[in-house]
């Protein structure tokens, strides 16, 4: 008998879902909080930082290249070119939430993470009813979006309190590696990362602009090989 | 700073939601933007492993790099996050204290 899952159900779904992936993002969170503070901003300004952009490898970035003294020009296409990818996350929720209220996706597009993306197609593609899907993602949101918040004020105030050598920042490559790792399901793809990787190395540019030509080169090779395989096969 | 970043990325986020509904992305940028997690994810996760410091020597730290590996090995076998973090930061920990 199948189960009408109604919007309070999808959305504490939506919580639930978000507990294991919290383990990734709490450690997160209070690098970037860390981060932001010992990059020289203060308590308000990092806080601000987790609010009004809701995005860590971007709030690290953006950290890293202030205390740099880094034009804001370079800060906001670094972070734009690290952020690019919401964008084909959003495509492709479009097709579930296209349809909403003008300020219900404009709260979806506030929330959204790469997990949150993740999970929610993965729950979309299961038998939840695609009715209430938006209460699901919006549940994940909110739990996300606590858990964030919270990380980066323990990240405020603890972060110097941790010493150096306990590496904890080693946290951020390891949950994106988490998360990049299942993406691979193709050569192409692969060959994307590889060379997405070994550019942001190898392209000694200053200001982390090896960050976005190194993206460049990935998406281009990624292309490249794409279109390889489509000759061959 | 924080308001452009903060809002330019509120827009990346919400134009496609709002106006793709309807219209669509020409087909090459569809393409290219397959790929753009993948870049941008490993271009993240490369240069820690790499600078010791702020210097850029291109200095390969075997610890991290060791330990990256190890995690990614992980990640594809279990395809879950909180193995593959557990399992990093012990395999980090482990040889950094072995090299010391």
């Amino acid at each position: 008998m199948p189960q009408v899952q109604g919007a309070r159900a999808e959305f504490i779904a939506g919580i639930r879902a978000f507990m294991p992936t919290s383990m990734s993002i709490l450690p997160f969170g209070i690098v970037c909080g860390a981060a932001a503070v010992s990059a020289g901003m203060d308590a308000l300004q990092a806080a601000a930082m987790s609010i009004l952009i809701f995005a860590g490898s971007a709030q690290i970035a953006a950290s890293q290249l202030y205390a740099n003294s880094a034009p804001w020009l370079v800060i906001l296409a670094t972070g734009v070119i690290i952020n690019l990818r919401f964008l084909m996350y959003a495509a492709s929720l479009s097709q579930h939430f296209g349809r909403l209220a003008r300020r219900q996706q404009a709260l979806i597009a506030y929330l959204l993470t790469d997990q949150a993306f993740a999970v929610t197609s993965v729950h979309a593609s299961g038998r939840s009813d695609p009715r209430h899907l938006h209460w699901f993602y919006l549940g994940f949101g909110a739990a996300t979006w606590l858990c964030w918040q919270t990380a980066t004020v323990a990240g405020i105030v603890l972060g110097n309190l941790v010493p150096a050598n306990w590496s904890i920042d080693f946290i951020v490559p390891l949950t994106f590696i988490a998360m990049l790792v299942p993406l691979l399901t193709d050569l192409a793809l692969i060959c994307a990362a590889i060379a997405g990787g070994l550019a942001a190395v190898f392209l000694v540019l200053p200001l982390k602009l090896n960050l976005i030509v190194a993206a460049l080169l990935g998406i281009s090779v990624g292309l490249f090989v794409e279109r390889q395989v489509r000759r061959r096969g | 700073m924080i308001v452009g970043l903060g809002s330019a990325t509120f827009l990346i986020r919400y134009w496609p939601i709002t106006f793709l509904g309807r219209g669509e992305l020409p087909g090459w940028l569809k393409r290219a933007l397959r790929y753009v997690p993948a870049a941008v994810m490993a271009a993240i996760i490369t240069p820690p492993l790499f600078f010791i410091g702020s210097t850029p020597t291109i200095a390969f730290d075997l610890p991290r790099g060791a330990a990256a590996a190890l995690a990614a090995v992980v990640a594809w076998r279990t395809r879950s996050a909180l193995p593959t973090l557990v399992l990093g930061m012990l395999a980090l920990w482990t040889l950094q204290a072995l090299s010391s």
